[in-house]
């Protein structure tokens, strides 16, 4: 028998230990996957790491993957820390580049300088409308966010197959891609580093990054969103409208998804087409989740995982071993960091108790 | 849109609304037994999409589709041991734990069937076949619609009142119960509410699996990631929007299965409506059926929140 009986205070010490125990057994169970594949794991793991990190170029390309996870992570981050298990990162990083795309349609030959800033603001009021949309959902009529933001998510891919496969928005000439045609230069976001696509969406990620970082801690808001998730009860007492943080929180969710999409399309893209975000989202909860809910985890675990997901196409190429074993080692992580994390909130004992 | 009105397409619709519904109703019910016991399973989707992936590799490996359906359920069971790992006995938060199980299943299975299919072309067959009632199959429109069907069909539909029988009339439906209304009053009475929840949750589990099975087994000649397509959280919603009872979620089931072959029938028939608009409508359905229907009287006062013994 397993007894497990909560622990009063948890140092970081334990944190640490949780850690790296989640890791060393992720780690060995994503070997044993590419052994049962009948690949070498030495090969794998050596192809991996050299894909992420063996040049300047990798680990450039290493963090251009990582900026959109950044945000969907962020996204997690807001809306989890509320208890708000919102999995609508997905849907909102679809809508976002769609509305940034479609506002992008009216813009013409604008400058990039005031271009790019609307398509950003228009994405991040489709993301926020979304997720607003599911927030209303759950305060108005106590719709669980889980099925509506999952539910959604279906919606809005369907809505975009139908744009881009033969619809209005479809590529002259390109209905088999499912893509829009080419966007203009002035559309684009700015590059840091040309030869690499390092976009200007990185510095946003770490903008947002800390933004959500100082609202969660220092802010009012903050407050009641880590209120929000401790005692809802108590936060309704002390005279706090809790469902406008309710759909605060959803739309600022939904707002940092939606950069997720931006990033992807007008940063490295440059055509709307659904199959190159595809993954990002549900990604991004992973992110969060092994981040800790914490903004600062949140960018290193996105920074690790972008490094996994640009590795993985080097040691495809390389090894016989699917770019797939990344989503699988991805979800392997994610299983032991949450049990692991029960080392640090609880107290685990082997063996019969005594006192029954 | 009137192609789809005409008598032989509607009659189309119906027959596949039933077997469609199998698999959800599966799931659901499974689901129903599992948050009746205060575990709020979320991974029903991930554990659909495993419980297809298994039956795939069994049926291409063994040819066998009886062995592809009891080898899911084998994994079904694996699975339920897994959540109820995390959930019962570490405690971890029932969502979480959902969500995490969902997102491994989805990356694993893609992982596994790449790996399997290793770039060449997957090996297909042909869909099980419908095993018509002798007698009751001819009766006209209802024959076809009800008798000639799957055997899993029968046996999910007849699963209905044989599980509203189990937790109403039976001692450990009773206890199973207990446990997600008043885990203390079990623990008082000597009864473990941890085994309850173990055995809901497996049980729960190995039928959503055996749904996945049935899923690929019946309509699809071959495996392809995402194949079970939001049919797990469908059936959620089936049990939510039933108030968590039998009957109820069993015809929520049926208003997904319904919109589910429509939009199917919408694809071949070739109305002039794009036909993603179509496949939006069980999703669509799922949030007004929960906005309309707010009735939350069958909730176990206890659903999704970890007991603690003390």
């Amino acid at each position: 028998m397993i007894e497990i009986t909560p622990r009063s205070s948890a140092g970081w010490k334990a944190m640490l230990a949780a850690y790296v125990l989640a890791l060393f057994l992720g780690l060995a169970t994503s070997s044993l996957l590419i052994l049962a594949s009948g690949a070498s794991v030495a090969d794998g793991f050596g192809a991996l790491y050299e894909g992420a990190f063996g040049s300047r170029d990798a680990i450039m390309q290493s963090l251009v993957a990582a900026t959109p996870l950044v945000f969907t992570g962020l996204a997690t981050v807001t809306a989890f820390r509320a208890e708000i298990w919102s999995i609508g990162q997905e849907g909102q990083m679809f809508a976002g580049a769609m509305c940034g795309y479609w506002v992008s349609l009216y813009l013409g030959g604008t400058t990039a300088l005031i271009a790019v800033p609307v398509i950003i603001a228009a994405a991040m009021m489709g993301g926020a409308g979304l997720g607003g949309f599911c927030g209303w959902l759950k305060t108005r009529f106590q719709v669980n966010e889980i099925i509506s933001t999952v539910m959604l998510n279906y919606i809005v891919i369907y809505l975009l197959s139908f744009l881009l496969a033969g619809g209005p928005w479809t590529a002259e000439g390109s209905t088999s891609y499912h893509q829009t045609p080419v966007l203009a230069e002035n559309f684009r976001l700015p590059l840091l580093l040309e030869d690499v696509k390092l976009h200007i969406g990185f510095v946003l990620a770490l903008i947002a990054a800390a933004a959500c970082w100082i609202i969660i801690r220092k802010t009012p808001l903050g407050f009641e969103i880590r209120a929000l998730g401790f005692n809802p009860t108590a936060l309704r007492f002390k005279g706090v409208n809790v469902a406008r943080t309710v759909l605060i929180v959803m739309c600022l969710s939904g707002a940092l998804s939606a950069l997720a999409g931006v990033s992807e399309i007008f940063g490295v893209n440059y055509r709307l087409r659904g199959d190159v975000m595809t993954g990002l989202g549900f990604t991004g909860i992973i992110v969060g989740m092994i981040g800790g809910l914490n903004p600062i985890g949140a960018v290193i675990a996105a920074l690790l995982f972008g490094a996994l997901a640009n590795g993985s196409l080097y040691m495809s190429v390389l090894s016989d071993i699917p770019p797939s074993l990344v989503p699988a080692m991805q979800g392997i992580l994610l299983l032991f960091v949450l049990g692991a994390a029960v080392l640090v909130r609880y107290r685990v004992r082997f063996g019969k108790r005594a006192d029954v | 849109m009137s192609e789809l009105l005409s008598p032989e397409i509607l009659m189309s619709i119906m027959i596949a609304s039933i077997g469609v519904a199998t698999v959800i109703l599966l799931a659901a019910l499974g689901e129903l037994v599992t948050e009746r016991s205060g575990i709020w399973n979320m991974g029903v989707e991930g554990t659909m999409l495993s419980g297809c992936l298994i039956a795939y590799l069994v049926m291409a490996g063994t040819g066998s589709p009886l062995v592809a359906a009891l080898v899911a359920m084998v994994a079904g069971l694996a699975v339920g041991v897994l959540i109820g790992f995390m959930t019962i006995t570490l405690r971890v938060d029932h969502f979480v734990t959902g969500l995490g199980f969902n997102l491994l299943a989805s990356g694993l299975t893609l992982f596994w069937f790449r790996s399997y299919v290793d770039g060449a072309k997957p090996p297909s067959y042909s869909t099980i076949d419908k095993a018509p009632i002798p007698g009751l199959s001819e009766i006209p429109v209802i024959g076809p619609i009800l008798f000639d069907q799957h055997v899993l069909t029968y046996i999910a539909f007849l699963g209905v009142p044989v599980i509203a029988f189990f937790l109403r009339r039976t001692a450990y439906g009773l206890e199973t119960r207990a446990a997600g209304e008043n885990p203390q009053f079990l623990e008082a009475k000597g009864l473990s509410v941890a085994t309850r929840q173990y055995s809901a949750v497996l049980f729960g589990s190995a039928l959503t699996a055996l749904g996945g099975a049935f899923l690929l087994l019946a309509f699809a000649d071959q495996f392809r990631p995402d194949i079970s397509g939001g049919r797990g959280w469908l059936a959620i919603v089936a049990v939510i929007a039933g108030n968590w009872r039998p009957g109820r979620t069993m015809i929520a089931v049926l208003i997904f299965a319904i919109l589910d072959s429509v939009a199917v029938h919408a694809q071949g028939v070739g109305v002039d409506v794009p036909y993603q608009f179509f496949l939006m409508l069980p999703y669509v359905a799922s949030i007004l059926l929960l906005v309309m229907i707010r009735s939350r009287s069958g909730q176990p006062a206890k659903l999704g929140v970890p007991y603690l013994r003390h």
